[in-house]
């Protein structure tokens, strides 16, 4: 009985002792490089936004929302705005739509599934600067597949020029980046699907549910949860994408492809205003995170009715 | 129209919608990819032909040699440059930084999930939470800064930067993903072995540590893709030392052969690509417990 006792005194005494330091051992090279380098720029971020920064004088103004206000009164930003929002439907709906189309199918029982999902993997196993290469290559005047496959299809004569239209610019940049997000939105869907009960639908049968209710009821309904974070990441996508683009056009042909985060980079990177790049990156960054805010809050809603 | 399994009856007309939208799937994957790997088995002249050549006519592997071993020997005039003779050295940095980010990772991360998961106090949850709004910032928008700190203590330009960088953006999915695992995994166990007298690393050696493996794969495999993929920095942070800013230093040359263009390519995708087909499972099983809780 003491020896018990005893053991039982020391195990909680050490329980303690434990409390006390090792949390924050734990925590804490995870925390200060978190801070070092991502929190602090990020607060960096937003002080340089009120400022004026002459890098050749070196000399740094506080200007308060001036550089808010340039942005807001400038028609190049809101000319990004338009593209962008161009761009994101399509990066939005594209890989949402292809991507339930293709996890639809790979949850089928057919010879060559397993091909197909590994092949599924495949584009979103690529860097973004190979996409940007390899739709370069699909859409290329001189030698592109895109138009030496129509040109073998007789359905033209001369190859065109995607990529100096402004137009087909900005909707083959966005088709790369879908290209890679259908494949993301696919795995995603494809493993929710996965997950879903046969007997649901045994049971539905029994109810006398037609095809269509059991799609809708079932599958649909146990996609929701998944199929809100797909579109979730679809227009974050949407509004970050930068390097793919950057790679394809550089934001031409003009403007035609310039996105607010190429905005961003000309603003920082090609006209060294520090303080105005700063202030597209906190409009970009709040526009990110009202969509995330957003998400976050219809997925505690659905969480809740659903569970 | 496929639809779920269960919902059709076996049928002719399913299996034909089956095979139509495979073959949508081989053709939008595959298409895209074939070309380029076509490509990089031609000489360049052949890459102009009208129509163009599906299978090249006379396959050739002198794109890769050039690739691999820099050696160009009579292509000067198809637009080869030593550049390439960077390829390889750059394969090696991007392995090395992704390796070490992978172990990196795992350590901080798979720490500040534990601490995360087992000692619920109040720092813990405010910190947890500004962990997970990091997903949503775009990481253009705080190079500038960045770039100022790091080079400060110096790393700039060397593989340390980028390495330091990829570990702490991957930093909180690897911290959600696995305050998970550690959550719902060997809660009671861990509790029992630490009454039956074990201190609290033993505990986590012997217990949690053997069953959060799968989890832990997962957020390897992740991180090596992130870390190996990653352009941006790499681009800004340091001068072409890795494989993906380095193809786009290609693609900026003046004259481009593209046929090494396309063979370098090919070469740097295939780590990658062997990962994401050898951990198929712990990708898709870490995609989607990252992203559930996103």
């Amino acid at each position: 009985m003491a020896s018990a006792s005893i053991s039982k005194g020391t195990a909680q005494s050490r329980k303690h002792w434990d409390r006390k330091w090792i949390p924050y051992v734990l925590l804490a090279p995870a925390l200060i490089t978190i801070f070092v380098i991502i929190i602090s720029p990020l607060l960096t971020t937003i002080y340089y936004s009120f400022h004026n920064i002459d890098l050749i004088r070196d000399r740094t103004t506080f200007i308060l929302f001036d550089n808010y206000i340039e942005l807001f009164t400038s028609r190049l930003f809101w000319k990004a705005v338009e593209i962008n929002l161009k761009f994101a439907a399509i990066v939005v709906t594209v890989p949402t739509l292809m991507g339930l189309f293709f996890a639809l199918l790979l949850v089928e029982d057919f010879k060559g599934r397993g091909i197909g999902r590994t092949l599924l993997i495949l584009p979103w196993a690529l860097p973004w600067i190979v996409i940007g290469l390899l739709w370069n290559w699909l859409v290329n005047a001189q030698f592109g597949a895109i138009n030496g496959l129509l040109y073998s299809l007789g359905l033209i004569d001369k190859y065109i020029p995607f990529m100096a239209n402004e137009h087909w610019a900005l909707i083959f940049t966005a088709l790369a980046s879908a290209w890679r997000q259908t494949s993301f939105s696919a795995i995603l869907l494809l493993a929710a699907l996965q997950t879903i009960p046969e007997d649901l639908y045994d049971a539905a049968k029994v109810d006398g549910a037609g095809m269509r209710a059991r799609f809708r009821f079932i599958t649909f309904a146990w996609l929701r949860p998944t199929l809100t974070i797909v579109l979730l990441y679809n227009i974050v996508l949407g509004f970050l994408q930068f390097d793919a683009v950057w790679i394809m056009t550089q934001g031409g042909p003009g403007d035609a492809t310039m996105l607010i985060s190429v905005l961003l980079y000309r603003y920082s990177f090609i006209n060294f205003d520090l303080g105005m790049g700063a202030a597209v990156s906190n409009v970009l960054g709040l526009i990110t995170m009202g969509v995330g805010l957003i998400f976050v809050r219809l997925i505690y809603r659905s969480q809740s009715t659903y569970a | 129209m496929v639809v779920n399994r269960g919902v059709f009856h076996a049928g002719i007309m399913r299996k034909v919608c089956t095979y139509l939208a495979f073959f949508c799937l081989l053709f939008w994957v595959g298409f895209p990819v074939y070309y380029m790997l076509m490509t990089s088995f031609m000489d360049p002249p052949e890459l102009g032909a009208k129509p163009p050549n599906w299978i090249p006519r006379q396959p050739t592997i002198e794109n890769y040699r050039e690739v691999i071993i820099g050696e160009t020997g009579q292509r000067g005039s198809y637009g080869s440059t030593t550049e390439f003779s960077r390829m390889m050295p750059a394969l090696l940095n991007s392995t090395f930084v992704s390796v070490a980010v992978v172990v990196s990772n795992l350590i901080i991360g798979g720490m500040a999930a534990y601490g995360f998961s087992r000692f619920d106090f109040r720092l813990s949850r405010v910190a947890y939470l500004g962990v997970l709004m990091t997903r949503v910032l775009p990481a253009l928008a705080l190079i500038v800064p960045l770039f100022i700190i790091l080079r400060k203590i110096g790393l700039i330009n060397t593989l340390w930067a980028l390495i330091f960088t990829y570990t702490i953006f991957i930093l909180p999915l690897t911290i959600w993903i696995l305050r998970e695992y550690f959550d719902t995994l060997a809660r009671d166990i861990e509790e029992m072995a630490l009454i039956d007298g074990a201190t609290r690393w033993q505990a986590f050696r012997m217990v949690v540590l053997p069953l959060a493996v799968p989890g832990m794969i997962a957020v390897g495999v992740m991180s090596f893709m992130e870390a190996w993929s990653e352009f941006f920095f790499a681009l800004t942070l340091t001068n072409s030392l890795t494989y993906p800013p380095l193809l786009m230093s290609f693609r900026n040359l003046a004259q481009v052969n593209w046929n090494a263009l396309a063979a370098a390519t090919v070469v740097g995708v295939i780590p990658p690509v062997i990962v994401a087909f050898v951990f198929q499972r712990y990708l898709v099983r870490g995609l989607s417990e990252g992203a559930v809780k996103g």
